[in-house]
């Protein structure tokens, strides 16, 4: 199992446990707009277990905020280790996400 | 596979689903070259996943029949992983900067990014259906270097097990429950394709010879406004009635476009939010071509999502391809890029076909079954449209076994 799906208060936190990549991002993508439809609106992705995400992972990410964004929620990412935080870097997508440090932090704000 | 001193290679069904296990064992076989293990573990995987995903999803088409090779040297303080397809390729350097602005919020068009960004050299051969990455352990891009693990390679059964063909059980009996509505969606795909209009000026032939199990080709010839002609062929993964659908979707979607006056890229940007989320929820991908020809342009004005073959045939036997400016559909998304080749009306024809036509006829010899059929086109150039078509049909019909796995679909056209 790649993502592992729980509420914590009114946010949805997915866990990605594993990879993030070309072969299981539909599984995440289902799974979001899923809780979206019933009603959820605060998703946290959490990455302190992940190994890796390719660029169909960063896609999957991308239209997930995007359609999270167009129902009025929010969508933020927490617990980059330092070779993925690079990876948003380089790719300028750190400027595109808001970016916890861990998931605590991502529930606070 | 063959293993020989620190080099081995592994050849993956064209499914994205072998990509991971692919990869876990690429690095594992990989350990003992004294590279820095953080950039092992991080920046190889991420590279040879785009590397395997571009090979798979541009030269398999979504078909998994088709094989895609990884062969892997591993040296002192180098590692190298060559991925090769059987497609057509595309132009790396036709990606956009994902970095700009304007790219930034865009799902797709990072791969070769990445690939850059995390390897020490990346190189695609001239066809650009083989990239070779490497990494060694210095000059790195980021992190510092380590000294290896050094522990030995995997066997080969660890390996094997990552090339192996994967849950063909399960495979064959979804197989059997769908040849029934196979049948009826083959029904449904003859019913749907036009007949080919006659303009003055034109001269058109195509043609769709289904197999057994439905690959969902179709093709479209469109009289436009200020005689211009549209030319499209599309070939949609996956089977039976999804397939039929979404072709079903696309024909009646590209002709309303195009006869608009939609320029090639446009179209294809309406397609794609006709049939886009009907893909994703399927998971199937659909190449596609289309072109306009305009009378006395010297021109062809193209946009390409992933198909593979299509081509611009000079009288002397001179093939030019049109290479995908795209990946297919499914993959990618708006917006979607428009190319221009060169065309001489009266002398150039343009050629299309599926891999269908090209994987049949490779059957038949050693030559690759694309050089057979652009062989074939360029030795009846001067034949009109509908004989250059027979002969392709002919050459793929005495084609071993006799009935292919796939459907055939070729488009010929000449301009005046």
């Amino acid at each position: 199992m790649s993502f592992a799906q729980r509420m914590a208060g009114r946010t949805v936190v997915v866990e990605v446990d594993g990879q993030l990549i070309v072969g299981n991002r539909h599984e995440l993508k289902r799974m979001v707009l899923a809780a979206l439809e019933d009603g959820a609106r605060r998703f946290v992705i959490d990455f302190a277990r992940t190994g890796y995400v390719d660029s169909s992972g960063l896609g999957v990410l991308i239209s997930l905020s995007k359609e999270v964004r167009a129902a009025g929620g929010d969508l933020r990412l927490a617990s980059l280790n330092e070779d993925l935080r690079t990876l948003f870097e380089l790719t300028r997508l750190d400027t595109f996400f808001r970016i916890s440090d861990d998931l605590e932090e991502a529930l606070r704000e | 596979m063959v293993r020989a001193t620190g080099r081995v290679i592994l050849d993956l069904p064209a499914d994205i689903a072998a990509i991971e296990e692919a990869v876990e064992r690429a690095v594992e076989y990989c350990a003992p070259a004294r590279l820095d293990r953080d950039r092992l573990r991080f920046n190889f995987r991420v590279g040879l996943t785009e590397a395997l995903s571009n090979a798979i999803l541009f030269g398999g088409g979504g078909d998994r029949d088709r094989s895609v090779r990884v062969e892997l040297r591993v040296g002192s303080g180098e590692v190298r992983a060559r991925v090769s397809d059987r497609g057509g390729g595309f132009d790396p350097e036709a990606v956009p900067d994902p970095r700009l602005p304007e790219n930034l919020a865009k799902p797709s068009g990072r791969g070769v990014f990445l690939m850059r960004a995390l390897m020490d050299e990346v190189r695609f051969n001239e066809a650009c259906n083989e990239v070779t990455l490497v990494l060694r352990d210095t000059g790195g891009k980021w992190g510092s270097a380590r000294p290896g693990a050094g522990v030995d390679p995997p066997g080969p059964a660890g390996l094997a097990a990552a090339a192996g063909p994967g849950n063909r059980t399960l495979e064959d009996a979804a197989a059997d429950a769908l040849s029934r509505e196979m049948r009826l969606a083959h029904d449904l795909q003859m019913k749907l394709l036009p007949p080919i209009p006659r303009v003055r000026g034109v001269e058109a032939a195509a043609r769709v010879v289904p197999a057994e199990s439905v690959g969902g080709d179709f093709y479209q010839v469109l009289q436009l406004s200020g005689g211009r002609t549209g030319v499209m062929i599309g070939d949609v993964s996956g089977h039976g009635f999804p397939a039929a659908l979404i072709m079903a979707l696309v024909m009646s979607a590209a002709a309303i476009s195009a006869q608009r006056g939609g320029a090639p890229a446009t179209v294809l940007e309406h397609l794609d939010r006709a049939i886009g989320d009907e893909l994703e929820s399927t998971e199937m991908y659909l190449s596609l071509f289309y072109c306009v020809l305009s009378p006395g342009v010297p021109e062809v004005v193209y946009a390409n999502a992933g198909h593979p073959h299509a081509f611009v045939m000079e009288p002397g036997g001179d093939a030019r391809r049109l290479p995908a400016t795209d990946p297919p559909m499914g993959i990618g998304g708006a917006p979607f890029r428009e190319s221009r080749a060169e065309w001489i009306p009266g002398e150039d024809l343009l050629l299309l076909f599926t891999d269908g036509l090209s994987d049949t006829v490779a059957r038949r010899g050693r030559k690759s079954g694309e050089d057979l059929v652009l062989n074939t086109v360029a030795v009846n150039h001067h034949r009109p449209a509908v004989e250059i078509l027979e002969r392709l049909f002919e050459i793929s019909a005495r084609a071993v076994p006799s009935i292919p796995a796939d459907d055939r679909t070729a488009v010929v056209v000449r301009t005046g």
